[in-house]
Formats: structure tokens, sequence, C-alpha cells
């Protein structure tokens, strides 16, 4: 058993090593990753397709051996039977048995997991009336579209009422109402005690529901930490709204302001930080006949972080 | 440990028994020995035992073909869709997979070989040929038989394509049958090449041809109850260190 302060996941500098294709090529999907998930943690893992969010997600799972580095599941090496027993998987896309009705396939996952049998029928149900998939409970998976399959992938994570959810790329196939219900799903999860770890390339779900995210670029992870650390930690600029400006005073100000535009009589200034917002001011109070008509901080949003990492490894790799 | 292997298996079973490839080859098997009747007038004086013959032996093709078409791929499925990522993430251990896997496959042979025997013993009837229970010994090494070559199909899917993997257990299946040929060309070879690799094949090759009690039941000659019981201590035998080997194969594998 591991203490209770042990990371539900520890990865310590695991680097992971394809040979692909007829020549071998090294391929570096992981490269000295570490980090360490807590209890009770919604981790949102972050990258770009084939940054290595699937290949180390695989490594948790003892799908995939690292090539270097330690990789541990409540203290366990992944392909414990001890650690899985504790844990819910969802894989990217998943797909079933055509010819299991989705009732019996749920059955089989919890009797693989040893939920108790006299627990298992309502488990099943319960789920299935979560994930609104009652009505085709006795009909054969084959016939299933992309978001019901999905939703069993969820209800089959979920059946053995894991302590750690892992989550590969879950909003994949949902429709808005069926990305809803899944955040409510984590949303409740976490209210439970439950640690949920799951990548993503889809930001706005992050924001919502992420506690930590971590982000990963060409098989290193180039950021981890509170969301609110990465993005409210440096507002990225402020906008000024200013009205009745005149040619002259408009020189001075746009020299304080990273940019403006004109529009109409008003002025929309982008100011770098607060100690030029204070210049501003001062100039319009100077000038008179100025009026300040909006003052609105322009805090980053996860993409534009985002997107200043993947522009940055692109430059790099350049 | 029975549960999580009962689990696969039962699966397995399911997923096969819903499969169209095995009603279309259970129906093929009935035709087969229902067109008994069109070659009946070919073999004068001896119809009773053609009929019971090729009845037998399409039994043991079709089965066969189960064996080879639904094991070649019964792994291979799982990694190709996926759904080994969703059974591994289990509590399942890997030997625990591949045993279900196995055991479920062979449920659905025994229900393969169940439903086309009855079927076998109606048409005897309607024939008005007599069905002797014992015919039903031939049935039961023809079940020995088909768990060892479900253990080799087992084995090759884990590491190969369904084609590859179909045509090497059927080669399997085909040289099993001549391994007696294998000793003998040993024997008499002058080249030390073949002799080493015709005693290679032949020590390493399962001896299929002593399950083929076809000819003794159907012409009734006397028959070793010993040597039938030590065929399915063979076929025992041979099948766990299959599936040894196979588990070792998979426990390897990276996904």
């Amino acid at each position: 058993m591991s203490s209770p302060n042990e990371p539900v996941i520890r990865v310590v500098r695991l680097s992971k090593v394809y040979r692909s294709g007829f020549r071998m090529k090294r391929v570096q999907a992981l490269a000295d990753v570490s980090l360490e998930i807590e209890r009770g943690e919604v981790f949102g893992f972050l990258g770009p397709n084939g940054a290595g969010k699937t290949t180390l997600i695989k490594i948790l799972m003892g799908l995939s051996e690292p090539t270097s580095g330690t990789a541990l599941v409540f203290g366990r090496p992944p392909r414990d039977a001890t650690a899985k027993a504790r844990l819910g998987f969802l894989p990217e896309s998943p797909y079933f048995y055509d010819h299991l009705t989705a009732r019996e396939f749920l059955d089989l996952a919890a009797r693989l997991s040893a939920v108790p049998k006299s627990e298992a029928t309502g488990r099943v149900t319960g789920l299935l009336r979560l994930l609104r998939m009652e009505r085709a409970a006795d009909a054969q998976m084959r016939g299933f579209s992309r978001g019901m399959l999905q939703r069993m992938g969820i209800a089959q994570a979920l059946v053995a009422d894991p302590e750690l959810v892992i989550l590969d790329e879950p909003m994949g196939g949902l429709d808005p109402i069926g990305r809803k219900e899944f955040r409510d799903i984590i949303i409740d999860l976490r209210e439970r005690g439950k640690t949920v770890f799951f990548s993503t390339h889809i930001l706005s779900d992050v924001e919502m529901i992420c506690d930590r995210v971590g982000i990963v670029i060409e098989g290193r992870m180039v950021e981890v930490g509170r969301l609110s650390e990465i993005l409210t930690g440096d507002i990225d600029s402020i906008e000024v709204t200013v009205k009745g400006v005149t040619g002259k005073t408009q020189k001075a100000l746009e020299r304080v302001s990273q940019r403006s535009i004109k529009s109409g009589d008003e002025l929309l200034l982008t100011i770098r930080n607060e100690e030029d917002v204070d210049r501003v001011l001062a100039i319009c109070r100077e000038m008179g006949g100025i009026r300040v008509v909006g003052i609105a901080p322009h805090r980053r949003t996860l993409e534009d972080y985002f997107m200043a990492h993947v522009a940055n490894a692109g430059g790099r790799r350049d | 440990m029975i549960d999580r292997v009962y689990g696969v298996a039962l699966n397995t079973f399911r997923e096969s028994i819903r499969d169209k490839v095995l009603v279309t080859l259970i129906i093929f098997a009935v035709l087969v020995m229902g067109s008994a009747r069109v070659i009946q007038p070919l073999a004068v004086g001896e119809e009773a035992k053609v009929i019971k013959d090729l009845g037998l032996s399409a039994i043991t093709l079709f089965c066969v073909l189960i064996s080879i078409l639904v094991g070649g791929r019964i792994v291979y499925k799982e990694v190709e869709k996926r759904t080994i990522y969703i059974m591994l993430a289990k509590p399942v251990r890997r030997w625990e997979f591949i045993l279900g896997k196995y055991l479920g496959l062979m449920a659905v042979l025994v229900v393969s070989l169940v439903v086309m025997t009855a079927a076998y013993y109606v048409i005897l009837l309607i024939m008005g040929i007599g069905a002797q229970l014992y015919l039903l010994l031939a049935v039961l090494t023809t079940f020995f038989q088909l768990a060892i070559l479900t253990a080799v199909a087992v084995l090759f899917s884990t590491f190969s394509t369904p084609i590859t993997g179909a045509v090497f257990t059927f080669a399997v299946y085909f040289v099993g049958h001549l391994t007696r040929d294998l000793k003998l060309l040993a024997a008499m070879s002058p080249s030390p090449v073949v002799k080493v690799a015709s005693y290679l094949l032949y020590y390493l090759l399962p001896n299929l041809s002593n399950f083929n009690i076809r000819a003794e039941v159907v012409y009734g000659a006397p028959l070793d109850p010993y040597a039938i019981l030590l065929s399915g201590l063979y076929a025992l035998v041979y099948t766990a260190t299959l599936l040894l080997i196979s588990a070792t194969v998979f426990n390897r594998k990276e996904f």
C-alpha cells in the first residue's frame, strides 16, 4: 500500500525513444519528463498533436516501457495489478467489441475490475443512466457513433469507482452538450476527492476544470503549474480607452503606448504595465478635456500562453 | 484470477459466436455432410462407411478452419482495434488475458463441435445408417487436436498479422500430420543438413497424426483406449507449453 502522502503519479526523468520506419529512424517521444500528481488534483496535460501526451499515458498504463527514468502509480510500477485496481483509464478514440452490447461490455469491465457482483448491476445501470446510454444499453456496439463510444469509454473507466482516472483526449468526439456533461462528471469526481489526469488540446475545457496543468511540446515538459500562477502571474497588457483627444495629445499618448487605434473620437491604447497607465492618466489630467472611459487589464489566456510556447519551440527547431 | 480469466473468455466467446465467419463455417460443414447423398451412388457397397468418414472429415476440416481463421486474429484484432488498451488497463495480468482468450476460443470450438456432431448423427439417422456412439471417439481426438492447433494460432496471433498467422498455423497443421514421414526422411537422407532439419521439425512440431483415428472408428478396427488417453495427455502438455510461450511473448510486447 502506498502512504497517504505518496503522490498518486510520480514520473522521474522519463524518456522514450522509438525506432520507426524501415531505416529504424530514432524518434524521441519523451525527453526527461518529471511530474508529480497529488491526491485530489485535476491535472490537465496539454500539448499539440504528436507532442508525447499519449506516450506518457501509455507508460503510466504499463502498455509501453520507458527507455529511461521511472514512472510510479500509487507508488507501484504501472504494470502492477494492485495499482490498476485503483484506477480507471479511457484511451484516445476508444473502440470496443462490435458484437457485445453496451451492458455486456460494462459488466465485463466491472468483472475484470473486481467490482463485487452484488454491486455490479447497480453500478452499470447507474453509469448507463448518467451517460444517457440507457436506450442503447442492449444494442450491440458496432452501430454506435463516435460520441456514444466515447461515453462508453468514460463509463467503463468509472465502473470500479476508481481513486485515479486517466483520460486520453476525453473530449474527442463529444458534441457541446456531451462536453458540458463530461465537465460536470470531472467536477463531481473532484468533489468526491478523486484524482483526474487528462490530456487534451482543447484549451477552454482545461481553463474551466483544471487545478494544475502541464504543457508538453516535442516530448519536453515546458511548464507545470497552477493555472492561476501561469495565467495571472503576468498581466499581458492593459487597454485604456480615452475620449476627446486632439492631435497633439494623441502623439503624447502614443509615445507611452504599445499600440493605438483611433475610432471616431475614441482612442484605444494598449499599454504595457501599470506605471505606463499612470503616465497616460497624468497626460490626460495635464491636457484637460480628455475623459478616460475605460481601463481593462488584458490577462493572458491559456491559448496565448500555449501559442507562445509552441512558437518558441518552432523557432528553436528552425 | 479465475474470475478475470473467465471474464476474458466469456467476452471472447460472445464476440466470436456472434461473428458471421463462424456461423458460415458451421453451415458449410453441415452442407458438406448432407451432400454425402449426392456421392452415395459412387461407392458401391461402401456407402455407409464413406458417409461416416466424410462426415467426420468435414467436422475436423471445418473446426480446423475455425481454429485457424478465428484463432489467427484473436489477439491481433485486440491490438489493431486497440481494445487491448482497455483490457490491460484493468487489473488483468497479461498471461490471464492470453489464457482467457484461448479458453474462450476453445469454448467456441466445443460449441461448433457439438453442433456439427449433432447434425452428423441426425444425417446418419435420416439416411438409415447406424449411428454408433463409438464414432464419438474420433470427435474426441479431433478436440485434442484442436486444442493444440488453437494454441498454435494464438501464439502466432501474438506477434504476426492474421494472414501470416493463418498460413503458418496451416503449415503446422499440414506438416504435423506428416511427422512420421519426417522421421523417415531424417533416417534415410544422406545430407546432414536435411537430417538435422528433419529431426528438429520432428521433435518440435506436434505429432497430429496421432489424433486421426477416423479410419479405425469407421472401419471398426480395434482401438487402444490407453493410446487415446495418452494422446489427450500429449495435447494437454503441448498446449500448456505453447500457451506459456504465448504469454511470454505477449508479456514483452509494447503497444
